[in-house]
């Protein structure tokens, strides 16, 4: 499902298991197996959504009819990483955005909140570097790197394989930080109980009408850098009211990551949260 | 660009299914693509045409079938044309609506030989 990675053929990315390895010298030749298509951690049928294709004869030859939802194996993968992590008593947030709204920062600041009560894992995406995944681990939470080469968004099956190398704890939070885009990654489902889209006050109030697949598929979202709000044209009320005329339902929280403003509200957003999946 | 991995996706759709039932050749897909699905559908045409060279699908006729937005007021009912998660209800101008058509996108049938 995923992309062509710059490495290679289609259907490539690679996934750095920040946990055992710190040698960043690596050079990525890329001359490893990466057809681990299946390899999932979890029983499954591979029952698929059409059941016996009905056929029937046309003038130009044999019509099957299928009607199989395009993002069905997607969605089933989702299906099973919701399933792990209820089983594991694991929450899971989903943190989408345009590149440079600052989620790194939000997850290193959550993390220096949370860790005395909390177990939390990260896994980060991007398009390339180990550079995210650092910066967590230095914040203090086992993190993995998912590289999508060329691709754009992260998809249910790359998250699996993460999961299965990170093993998150019993009764821990997991983030996982979507590659830096507000039109791919909204279409892919990854097993998430919450999908939280952050947005900074530079990026302009109009982007929920711009991007709205985005902030109609997503809970939660943040509106961040608000210690720049003076220098900077942008309205939280009038972002509030275009958002929500795409989801009506999407809670808000006006954060800085820089400054600590806020961030006590999203803490106890998390924290609520991962109550609910005790 | 997601029209690229989705487009590998029909691919994949395309072979199990050749698999399944043995055909000699695929004439012709159906795809069904709607309006509020978040697809593009001349991005996701091109990067599909792109890939089936070397594949189930090389020679096989796309057919596109675009599936227009339809949304349900939530407080008149009123069945409404949609063409965008913003639309407010054309009657009683009530927002939100439900939306009841236009997310589909899936692989509709396939002509073989």
């Amino acid at each position: 499902m995923c992309d062509t990675c710059g490495c290679g053929k289609p259907g490539e990315f690679v996934i750095h298991d920040h946990s055992h390895s710190h040698d960043h010298d690596h050079d990525h030749d890329h001359d490893h197996d990466h057809n681990h298509e299946h390899e999932h951690h979890h029983d499954h049928d591979h029952s698929h959504e059409h059941v016996h294709p009905h056929s029937h004869d046309h003038e130009h030859g044999k019509v099957i009819d299928l009607n199989v939802d395009i993002l069905s194996e997607n969605n089933r993968l989702a299906e099973l990483n919701r399933r792990f992590f209820a089983g594991r008593k694991v929450m899971c947030l989903n943190l989408v955005s345009s590149p440079g709204s600052g989620k790194t920062t939000i997850l290193e600041k959550t993390i220096e909140s949370l860790q005395g009560s909390h177990k939390i894992s990260v896994i980060e995406g991007d398009q390339q570097t180990l550079l995210d995944a650092d910066r967590i681990e230095k914040a203090g939470a086992p993190a993995i790197q998912i590289n999508t080469g060329s691709g754009c968004h992260l998809d249910a099956r790359m998250v699996d394989m993460a999961v299965q190398k990170l093993d998150p704890e019993t009764k821990s939070i997991l983030f996982i930080e979507n590659v830096g885009n507000l039109v791919c990654p909204a279409m892919f489902d990854l097993g998430e109980h919450k999908r939280v889209v952050v947005i900074s006050v530079t990026e302009g109030d109009d982007k929920p009408l711009k991007y709205p697949y985005m902030f109609q598929s997503s809970h939660l979202c943040l509106i961040n850098k608000s210690d720049l709000l003076p220098y900077v044209d942008f309205s939280t009320d009038e972002t509030i009211r275009h958002a929500r005329s795409i989801n009506p339902s999407l809670e808000f929280i006006i954060l800085s990551a820089k400054t600590g403003e806020g961030m006590e509200r999203w803490i106890e957003w998390i924290v609520k949260q991962t109550e609910a999946t005790l | 660009m997601h029209e690229l991995s989705l487009a590998m996706e029909v691919i994949r759709i395309a072979e199990r299914e050749s698999a399944i039932i043995p055909v000699s050749a695929i004439k012709e897909i159906s795809i069904e693509v709607g309006d509020l699905s978040g697809v593009e559908a001349g991005a996701f045409q091109s990067a599909l045409e792109l890939l089936t060279r070397d594949s189930v699908l090389e020679g096989a006729n796309i057919k596109i079938i675009r599936t227009s937005g339809t949304g349900i007021c939530n407080s008149c009912n009123k069945e409404f044309e949609m063409h965008s998660f913003m639309a407010s209800c054309p009657d009683c101008r009530a927002f939100p609506s439900v939306v009841k058509g236009g997310k589909e996108f899936r692989v509709v049938s396939l002509v073989v030989d």
